[in-house]
């Protein structure tokens, strides 16, 4: 059999088929919600509903409006803000997957992001940059970060690996758990912004103490956005997860756990260290996340947090899915599901329709992501008429 | 006119990449006879069987039901010909009852209710006619594997089929309850229900079988009148050379004590009593020393405690001068002790590893599979073809196969291959020729003899007769968790060794 054939036949391009599939019809759907919105609805008309499906496929390579027609091209501020927004994305996506693929699912990222956030604005704000230089608080702020994720990530893993309990029960509790302490302890912290007065309930950005992430010369070239060196850290992070789980000891104890903890026990793999360690790591990667994206020093934290829990969190359950619990397809998905952002904010402000319909593409892709079985046993069929399965 | 047959496969050709799984093959099955179908694992029994269920087109090919050619799509189809089959590995629920099981696709409704009462009753009824004992309130998670496959076959019945399919159905089953089943074959025989049993077991065929289809390698080798051959004739058709029924090995030379258990007590995790009473016994390096006994009767609790896999409550275990009453799993294991586990899929093997990551299972810590905790892939894959080759495992796309999609045999072998190989001073077996086939059985009582003869330990567990007889230099009978015996292979018979087993006869002291 010749190599391309293989390539074709193959599981791995199989699965990558099946999630460009569940994407474009993502898509596809939500450009037939925009065209049904806009029929059923006298502001948009013919031509507003043209202009709101080429934005829901091509919203990134939108540079605005012109006498009354959309214009293409490339738009570094969209592209930037795009970046800025995978970040967290890409960390939390990664969180979900390397529990997946350890046999755990952890539903416990929006709590281990809150935590993140926690940790790393207390360090970033309360250590004075006029004592400490600001690259060490930054880098103290990170690590402080992940590290308040990596215990918060450990406790549904204890109770998993002691007490049996089921991970996604301990860790929709955590989550809550998590909201109010972090509610609580910016309630009684010095860290409320007061300073602008404009608005109530948000905490200082990091900028306030001296503290951002750098650039890393990513402004340069997306002028106009929020873009700083934090993908490249996210992407160097996938990076390294990818190794872990695919190239060390540590990658090959994890997932033997996760995909037989009996046959682990028995080959003396200390079954019970290696879930909490893997809820460990899901938990610093999903608060590493809520770390970049503080560190930022663009955004400010609302902290009255104990009715809601951050979706950042929880979308990186679709960003792995999507992925197929890849670290580096993570990079992409998460990549991914920050455009579908971007291509919201486009409709909002380019057409009538608001962000929303965004979010029906996204519900659409998640949907499918979980069919994606189905979408690859159908892809596996077609295949088999040739001969596709081995004995 | 009505056909001799009641179901032919004639001509039939099955390929995947690389393999041609069957290639050939007729098999006709008389109505009201048992009809062996013999092959070694990966002969292309299960793939020929698959044909007929209709998971998988043949390329070439037909199958006749009555002399007329039927298409076979899906199952359901399958099941629309009555034709049945119980599955090596149980198609059951565990947490629904035995009646829920049975009825689960073939439900009676009214008004979108379950009407369970004729159900019921119906069941009752087979179950009382063919003398297939099941407790119907019971959920399956709680019942013996002996039961669980009454209720397998209490399932084909109760759908009224005529073609009943039998995939390996003995290698789960104690010597009495394979004396049942037999039993119970020939009454559906009797009765005129066509049955195909599948099986590597030459005993059995002899017992039960009228006709025998003989597989190897993908080929159809032959059908043969059970009447008219002989045990020896049917293991050389399906190996494809002369096979060593009888193990040959020479007189045990033991030397110095290897493994050393004193009082050993381990709890039992379904009652209160201890599942092991105060057990002690010794393995002496260049022996076999055989653990026999009804299945439950302790021999797993026991292995378990030994190995670490569970916790005892009492006792001392000695190996290799060392006290490892209390040492982790991986302790006891490096000390000297290598274990071929009596579940090959819940503790041998990760099934969605490829078959070198399984390989390096035990041992991907040591400094030859990783430098500063970075696996090195060369050296697994170097290994596990070194292995693979050593022990002829079979697998479709060699290391890199995944464990899951291998044939029982040829995962065992991987296991056994893994263990021998780690080249520990005590060699525990539990049940390690169980589900395989001569050819495979004979490869593996040959390397547990080299094994003692190269001066290993080697403490064995088995619930076949057979084996405990040939293989071992002593032999332990367990009985209701304790040490009831210890006989001599060479000066004791079957049937002595059986009364020990039901717990008729116990010997003073047990040692």
């Amino acid at each position: 059999m010749n190599k391309g054939k293989t390539l074709l036949n193959s599981d791995s391009s199989r699965k990558v088929f099946a999630s460009l599939l569940s994407i474009v019809i993502g898509l596809a759907v939500g450009a037939l919600v925009a065209a049904i919105v806009g029929l059923s609805k006298d502001n948009i008309g013919g031509k507003g509903i043209w202009d709101g499906v080429r934005l829901i496929f091509l919203g990134l390579l939108s540079t605005g409006r012109e006498a009354g027609q959309l214009t293409w091209g490339f738009n570094p501020s969209s592209w930037g803000n795009m970046l800025f927004r995978a970040t967290p994305l890409i960390m939390t996506g990664l969180s979900v997957a390397v529990a997946f693929k350890t046999g755990l699912f952890n539903i416990g990222a929006p709590g281990q992001y809150l935590m993140g956030t926690l940790a790393t604005l207390f360090i970033a704000l309360e250590i004075p940059s006029e004592a400490v230089p600001p690259a060490i608080i930054w880098l103290l702020a990170f690590l402080g970060g992940m590290l308040a994720g990596a215990l918060w990530g450990a406790i549904p893993g204890l109770l998993k690996a002691f007490l049996n309990i089921n991970e996604v029960l301990a860790c929709i509790m955590t989550n809550w758990i998590a909201a109010n302490v972090v509610t609580w302890l910016f309630d009684i912290s010095n860290l409320k912004n007061v300073a602008e007065g404009t608005k109530t309930g948000y905490i200082y950005k990091t900028t306030f103490n001296n503290v951002a992430t750098s650039k890393m010369g990513l402004d340069k070239l997306f002028p106009e956005s929020q873009v700083n060196g934090g993908i490249l850290i996210a992407i160097l992070i996938a990076i390294v997860v990818y190794i872990i789980m695919n190239k060390t000891t540590l990658g090959y104890q994890l997932k033997a756990c996760g995909a037989n903890r009996h046959a682990a026990r028995y080959a003396g793999i200390p079954d019970k260290r290696n879930i909490i360690l893997s809820m460990a790591m899901a938990g610093a990667l999903a608060a590493g996340g809520a770390s970049l994206y503080w560190l930022s020093g663009n955004t400010e934290f609302y902290w009255i947090t104990y009715q809601a829990l951050p979706a950042a969190g929880f979308n990186g359950i679709p960003v792995a899915l999507l992925a197929l619990n890849h670290p580096i397809a993570v990079v992409f998905s998460g990549i991914f599901m920050a455009m579908l952002n971007i291509v919201g904010q486009q409709l909002t402000t380019l057409t009538a329709y608001n962000e929303y319909i965004t979010d029906v593409v996204i519900a659409v892709i998640v949907y499918l992501s979980a069919f994606s079985l189905v979408i690859q046993m159908w892809l596996g069929k077609r295949k088999a008429k040739k001969g596709g399965k081995t004995v | 006119m009505q056909s001799e047959y009641i179901i032919e496969m004639l001509n039939i050709r099955k390929e995947f990449p690389g393999i041609v799984a069957n290639d050939d093959i007729t098999l006709q099955l008389k109505s009201g006879e048992i009809h062996a179908l013999l092959g070694e694992n990966g002969a292309g029994k299960s793939t020929l069987m698959s044909v007929l269920f209709g998971l998988y087109q043949p390329e070439q090919g037909v199958i006749k039901k009555n002399g007329e050619v039927v298409t076979i799509n899906n199952p359901n189809d399958a099941t629309a010909l009555n034709i049945g089959m119980v599955h090596q590995h149980f198609k059951l629920i565990d947490v629904f009852t035995v009646l829920d099981n049975i009825i689960l696709g073939a439900e009676d409704t009214r008004m979108g209710f379950l009407q369970k009462q004729e159900a019921r009753k119906k069941v009752e009824e087979l179950s009382r006619r063919y003398g297939l004992k099941v407790d119907l309130n019971a959920k399956v998670e709680d019942i013996t594997v002996g039961m669980q496959q009454r209720v397998e076959i209490l399932k084909m019945l109760y759908r009224d089929n005529e073609i009943l399919i039998f995939d390996e159905p003995t290698a789960v089953l104690t010597p009495q309850e394979i004396d049942e089943l037999m039993a119970t074959m020939k009454g559906f025989a009797a009765e005129g229900k066509s049955i195909l049993f599948i099986t590597h077991k030459l005993n059995e065929i002899m017992a039960v079988a009228d006709r025998c289809t003989v597989l190897r390698k993908g080929k159809y080798i032959g059908t043969v009148n059970i009447a008219d051959t002989t045990k020896q004739e049917l293991s050389n058709m399906m190996v494809g050379r002369p096979v060593q029924l009888q193990v040959e090995k020479k007189d045990a030379n033991p030397g110095d004590t290897v493994l050393e258990v004193k009082g050993l007590t381990v709890p039992s995790k379904i009652h209160k009593n201890d599942a092991v009473k105060n057990v002690s016994f010794q393995v002496r390096s260049g022996e076999i020393v055989c653990i026999a006994g009804i299945d439950g009767n302790g021999q797993t609790e026991l292995i378990h405690g030994l190995t670490g896999l569970e916790k005892t409550s009492g006792g001392t275990i000695t190996l290799c001068g060392k006290d490892i009453s209390r040492g982790s799993i991986r302790y006891r294991s490096e000390t000297g002790m290598s274990h071929i586990p009596e579940d090959r899929h819940k503790h041998g093997l990760v099934l969605d590893f490829t078959l070198e990551q399984n390989m390096v299972l035990q041992s991907f810590q040591s400094s030859r599979f990783q430098k500063l905790g970075f696996i090195k892939n060369d050296a697994v894959r170097a290994y596990a073809d070194t292995l693979i080759e050593q022990y002829d495992v079979r697998s479709g796309q060699g290391p890199v196969t995944i464990a899951r999609s291998m044939s029982g045999g040829n995962q065992q072998k991987a296991i056994i291959a893994r263990e021998m190989d780690r080249n520990k001073p005590l060699v525990v077996a539990v049940q390690p020729t169980r589900g395989l086939d001569v050819g495979a059985i004979e490869h593996i009582h040959k390397e547990l003899v080299a094994q003692r003869d190269a001066g290993k330990a080697v403490l064995l567990v088995s619930l076949e007769l057979d084996e405990v007889m040939n293989l071992s230099d002593r032999i332990l009978v367990m009985y209701e968790g304790e040490i009831v015996g210890e006989l001599d292979p060479k000066t004791t018979t079957v049937q002595e060794l059986g009364l020990y087993m039901a717990g008729a006869k116990k010997a003073e002291g047990g040692k």
